[in-house]
């Protein structure tokens, strides 16, 4: 077949706007991860925060019924959990991998002991209102572009513009500036007069936001409703995606637009019917994560030269 | 005047940890009584239950036993790995994969007990071996991150044993399970009246191994300055890469032999979720043991007998046993945020 | 009244008092030197007038009125600039981002450059503003430091052993702009070891020891013996006896090395020499001409791109650590804290590491073997220490040292390759170090000596390679080689095949 037929097939557009939208709940999380990392923390507790913020978002549709209120909820959320995590990776200056993880079976704890308090042991999953798909009239009817650009939500549209705005805060602020030196060479930050550990702690408390807000995604603008199990490695597959983006909020884009076209492509793939097992295929994102971080294209060398070191001053 | 001063350096005399620990756990423990209240149940009625239950009878005592062996074996394969240098989070992975191999030969095959335990053991630790090298392997050949890579390589083992359970091995009906294994392949009961079986002893053998093995061996010695200092290691003519390596294969063996223990124990049948996060709880345990083989056991039987108690917990309190995760991963942040303490005292005059 | 004022000050850290009641003034237009010696406290005082430590009770005045510096950044707004020992850059951002680094409103960067070029120019202080800093040699980074200081409008700048990384061409490019600045008014403090620099330099010079301040006098009115004995305590004659000992053959050979280092640059560019029994060549330079790769190359720690080394006239270019230790060569390393040593493990420990292979019994250490050997070291070396189980981090560094310098020694090792020995220590651990390195060369052992100190090789090597740019640019003989030789050879002015 042609390459016309081929790009406008319905198999492809499909596939092209799901990756834009499946990539919508690493890319938020990358993006505040970002931030933490660039300030020198390695904050593996995002994947806890993330069921967090859904479990938060989906308590708050059920009762308000407003997404927006939901989504706020949820950011609030994982900013004030993340407080406790900033405290012990920056002033306890605990093993920041340990803390992380402890934490996400914490999170695990919270969040199935808070739901079904709230729901009750008997009632299954409940659905809530979702994000709606925006309708621009003229431009979502195109033949290609329609559906793939103009036809999502507008909570990927909102992080698609955080992510231009993370961009020029890292990089033409001085806060950005003295954010990336506390985790380039604390010392010198410190000797200009920065503080290192407030800029961790904000660097820290914006990932928990943007990984609240994924959690928010997840539940209202992808499954619709809330299960325990609603986040499976999204945490830590964002974490991939802040390496493989090579600690940038652009390139990071870029790297979930992969990881969400390889979600997509196994999710329908395994609709598609065949013979292909569908658990071999709900591996595939994990597996290309996995050689996206194996360090095969290189990466180690260009992280923030001080992650994961604390600072201490005398 | 200020009332509390920095120390000029921490306090560490044993009598200092031992009470930060203590005070930890304490304030873990308030803070979970808290959500009790959430389900209007009484804080010390739940607490009697969560630890009467494991440790009053034999039979509580039992299935304390059950949970503490693959709680003690992945915490030694923590141990192992981390103070060699080895960050490696992938004991999910090596449960359930040991836990498939140990099923398959089970199945597949007609050994006598004597003949079948030693096959499973030998299997199994190098299918966990296998997988833990891998991770090495990247990390020595290409500088991957061994945190993220193992993290991810646990979803990619339970999905294969997803689709195992579901497909290839899957007992005739319906549900994703195998077959119950051969009578003559289960692991013997070791108290009577309880199903305690022989996995403990497994894993106390194991704890003596690791033992010998970093305080008395020169490969030990070795593993923990390539932990310690790399540079120091390397100056010292040690091949830091191929320790590495022997760490995670000691590590995947390790948490292998945590999946034997649980199928051929207790579950004696392959399925979905036979792990329980088990994974996860065991590195747990070892970071309340403070990375020490012989305090692994202790915190292990602690652990493994809330695990047990909060099944009671759930029958007499009405408090879903999801608390005991809040419970189990509070204690050990206390216990790390009890360091800030320990840097101040407080002056009195 | 004088433009700055520290009164009183007191700092202890565990163990050490860093500071006794320390007094010092410093006048406008003035260059004023913190003369000591290692751990005599200079360093910790200024860290304190800069708001990196806090000080236990004491007061800070400036223009006569008190002041409160808690934090760097109340000393920069007072006017206040430090250059550290380890420059405070960060090595991935460009000169203008560095400079920029904590300064509040909008970045921008162009405008930024412009007046940093503006200000470079006007003090001699050449640098292209978007040039990364990693790529900086250091003499260009430490006009970077200086120029982040002037572009705060700083009217003190402290200067914490400048000189220790400079060639003698880039010191005197350094005194140059520093005069500039005295005569605008600019108060500068050295703080420094080196006499001749204070004697040339300097208008004041406040000596230190033990925490507490010796002496405050005009340089014109002192000379550098006085202010060696000051800053010590009592007569300094720091010389070693050496023996004649008749050198035998080659024990070490290294032939046309060449050797990268991690970013890929050469730093070893085709060095050959060789070392005898009995002799202690000496290898000077200043820190980052290559010696640390020539040494780690040779012990296989670095690998080398080409040419070949020979230990007993076999080749062992592409054999192991292990291997290398084996067939007799020994390494002390420059850094005693991450290489030499670890920190964490007991003295025990450490006593076997490199040797571990030899303290076994099957597969197990042999505890009570090792025990053994741990406690001779200490006794044989004198390291202060309460018991061989005590953690080797908690040593001081002289006792380090020597429990290092030991260790290497006993393996008995043909040859031995020592970085730096004496750094950081005081002159008890000096001399007794000295002692050990030249009882070995009569002892018929092969020594290859790298330091930066002119001093330790002019007294224990018998023969002096000078390294310059990954280059030897000559070998003398050190019984008739002049300081001023010397010198002049390590900044690469001078040659002598």
């Amino acid at each position: 077949m042609n390459l016309h037929r081929l790009l406008t097939s319905a198999f492809f557009v499909t596939w092209l706007a799901a990756s834009l939208r499946l990539a919508g709940p690493v890319l938020l999380a990358a993006l505040g991860e970002t931030f933490a990392e660039r300030s020198g923390v390695l904050n593996v507790g995002i994947e806890g925060t993330i069921l967090l913020g859904a479990l938060a978002s989906f308590l708050t549709d059920y009762v308000t019924g407003s997404v927006w209120l939901s989504l706020f909820a949820a950011m609030f959320t994982g900013i004030v959990f993340n407080l406790l995590l900033a405290w012990m990776y920056v002033t306890v200056r605990a093993s920041q991998v340990v803390v992380g993880l402890v934490f996400n079976v914490l999170a695990i704890g919270v969040a199935a002991t808070v739901y079904r308090r709230a729901l009750g042991e008997s009632s299954g999953p409940q659905s809530v209102a979702m994000f709606a798909p925006l309708h621009v009239p003229g431009l979502s009817d195109l033949p290609l572009l329609g559906p793939v650009l103009f036809g999502q939500t507008s909570l990927l549209y909102l992080t698609l513009v955080l992510v231009g705005l993370a961009h020029f805060v890292l990089f033409h602020t001085s806060f950005g500036l003295a954010l990336r030196a506390a985790g380039e060479n604390p010392s010198a930050a410190d000797a200009a007069g920065i503080s290192v550990g407030r800029m961790r702690y904000i660097g820290v408390l914006i990932g928990g936001a943007t990984a609240g807000m994924a959690g928010a995604y997840l539940v209202l603008a992808q499954i619709g409703l809330f299960r325990e199990s609603i986040v499976s490695g999204q945490g830590f597959i964002a974490l991939g995606i802040v390496i493989f983006g090579r600690w940038s909020p652009w390139k990071a884009a870029l790297a979930a637009l992969v990881f969400g076209a390889c979600d997509a492509l196994q999710l329908s793939l395994q609709l598609g019917g065949g013979n292909v097992p569908p658990q071999l295929l709900a591996s595939l994102p994990y597996v290309v994560t996995i050689l996206a971080i194996s360090g095969l294209f290189g990466g180690r060398a260009v992280q923030p030269a001080a992650l994961m070191v604390p600072y201490a001053k005398e | 005047m200020k009332l509390i001063e920095r120390r000029v350096s921490p306090a560490d005399s044993p009598l200092a940890v031992t009470t930060a620990m203590v005070g930890a756990a304490v304030v873990a423990m308030l803070i979970t009584s808290l959500l009790f209240t959430l389900y209007k149940a009484n804080p010390l009625q739940a607490y009697f239950a969560l630890f009467h239950e494991p440790f009053a009878s034999w039979r509580g005592f039992g299935y304390t036993l059950v949970r503490t062996a693959p709680l003690t074996l992945i915490a030694l394969g923590t141990i192992v790995s981390w103070r060699s240098g080895f960050g490696y989070l992938g004991f999910e992975g090596c449960f359930v994969i040991g836990a498939a191999a140990t099923s398959w030969l089970a199945l597949n095959t007609a050994f006598s007990s004597w003949a079948f335990l030693p096959l499973a053991l030998l299997l199994s630790f190098a299918a966990g071996a296998a997988w833990a090298g891998m991770v090495a392997l990247i990390r020595a050949r290409f500088g991957g991150n061994e945190v993220l890579i193992s993290l991810m390589m646990n979803y990619v083992a339970i999905l294969i044993v997803q689709y195992l359970v579901s497909g290839p091995m899957r007992a005739p009906g319906g549900v994703p399970e195998t077959a119950l294994l051969p009578r003559a392949t289960w692991l013997p009961f070791i108290l009577p009246g309880t199903r305690a079986h022989a996995g403990i002893l497994l894993a106390l053998l194991a704890t003596l191994l690791v033992w010998v093995l970093l305080r008395k061996s020169r490969v030990g010695y070795e593993l923990i300055v390539s932990g310690l200092s790399p540079s120091a290691a390397r100056f010292g003519g040690i091949n830091v890469g191929a320790r590495l390596v022997f760490a995670a294969f000691c590590a995947g063996g390790l948490g292998a032999w945590a999946g034997l223990v649980e199928v051929l124990g207790e579950q004696h049948r392959l399925m979905d979720g036979i792990s329980g996060g088990v994974g996860f709880t065991g590195i747990i345990v070892a970071l309340l043991a403070k990375l020490n083989p012989l305090a692994v056991i202790p915190a292990a039987v602690l652990y493994g007998g809330m695990t047990v108690g909060a099944n009671a917990m759930q029958r007499r309190a009405g408090i879903p046993s999801s608390i005991t995760f809040i419970l189990q991963s509070l204690i050990v942040l206390m216990v790390l945020a009890s360091d800030i303490f320990r840097r101040y005292r407080v002056k009195l005059t | 009244m004088p433009a700055f004022e520290m009164r009183k000050i007191v700092k202890r850290f565990p163990g050490v008092v860093a500071n006794r009641d320390v007094d010092i003034t410093i006048e406008a237009g003035e260059i004023h030197a913190l003369l000591g010696e290692n751990g005599a406290g200079k360093s910790t005082l200024m860290q304190i007038l800069y708001g990196f430590h806090s000080m236990d009770s004491g007061s800070i005045l400036i223009d006569g009125k008190p002041v409160e510096i808690a934090s760097p950044r109340d000393a920069i707004a007072l006017g206040i600039g430090m250059v550290h020992q380890e420059f405070m850059l960060v090595p991935r951002f460009s000169v203008v981002e560095n400079t920029v680094l904590g300064l509040q409103g909008k970045l921008d960067l162009r405008e930024a450059a412009r007046r940093l070029r503006t200000l470079s120019e006007q003090h001699h202080l050449a640098v292209d503003p978007d040039a990364q800093v990693q790529h900086l040699p250091i003499g260009v980074q430490q006009r970077v430091e200086i120029l982040k200081l002037l572009y705060r409008d700083a009217r003190l700048l402290i200067l914490d052993e400048p000189t220790a990384v400079l060639t003698t061409h880039e010191k005197d490019q350094l005194f140059t702009v520093l005069r500039g600045l005295r005569s605008e008014g600019h108060s500068i403090v050295i703080v420094t070891h080196k006499l001749q620099e204070i004697v040339d330099l300097a208008d004041r010079v406040t000596v230190m020891r033990d925490g507490q301040v010796v002496a405050t006098v005009s340089t014109r009115e002192t000379t550098e013996q006085e202010l060696a004995r000051l800053m010590v305590g009592r007569e300094v004659n720091l010389r070693a006896v050496k023996v004649p000992v008749e050198r035998g053959k080659a024990i070490l050979r290294v032939e046309g090395l060449h050797v990268r280092d991690e970013v890929g640059q050469e730093k070893v560019r085709g060095v050959t020499l060789d070392v005898h029994a009995g002799e202690i060549v000496g290898i000077a330079g200043v820190d980052g001409n290559g010696q640390s790769q020539l040494a780690e190359a040779i012990m296989h720690l670095r690998p080398a791109d080409k040419g070949r080394i020979f230990l007993h006239d076999r080749e062992v270019t592409r054999l192991t650590v292990a291997q290398h230790r084996a067939f007799g060569l020994a390494y002390v390393p420059a850094d005693r804290r991450h290489v030499g040593a670890v920190t964490e493990m007991s003295i025990a420990d450490n006593a076997i590491l490199g040797s571990q292979g030899k303290h076994t019994k099957g597969p197990f250490l042999n505890t009570r073997k090792i025990r053994e050997h741990a406690e001779k070291l200490i006794t044989r070396f004198g390291v202060r220490a309460t018991s061989i189980a005590t953690k080797a981090g908690k040593l001081s560094g002289g006792n380090l040292q020597k429990l290092i310098l030991g260790r290497e020694i006993l393996e008995d090792a043909a040859a031995m390759v020592v970085e730096q020995p004496t750094r950081g220590l005081d002159v008890g651990a000096i001399e007794s170090i000295w002692a050990e390195l030249l009882a070995q060369r009569e002892r018929g052992k092969a020594i290859l000596l790298i330091s930066a100190e002119l001093e330790e090789l002019m007294n224990l090597a018998d023969r002096i390679a000078v390294m310059f740019e990954g280059r030897i640019v000559g070998i003398l003989n050190a019984a008739s080689v002049t300081t001023e030789k010397l010198g002049l050879m390590i900044s690469g002015l001078s040659e002598e095949s």
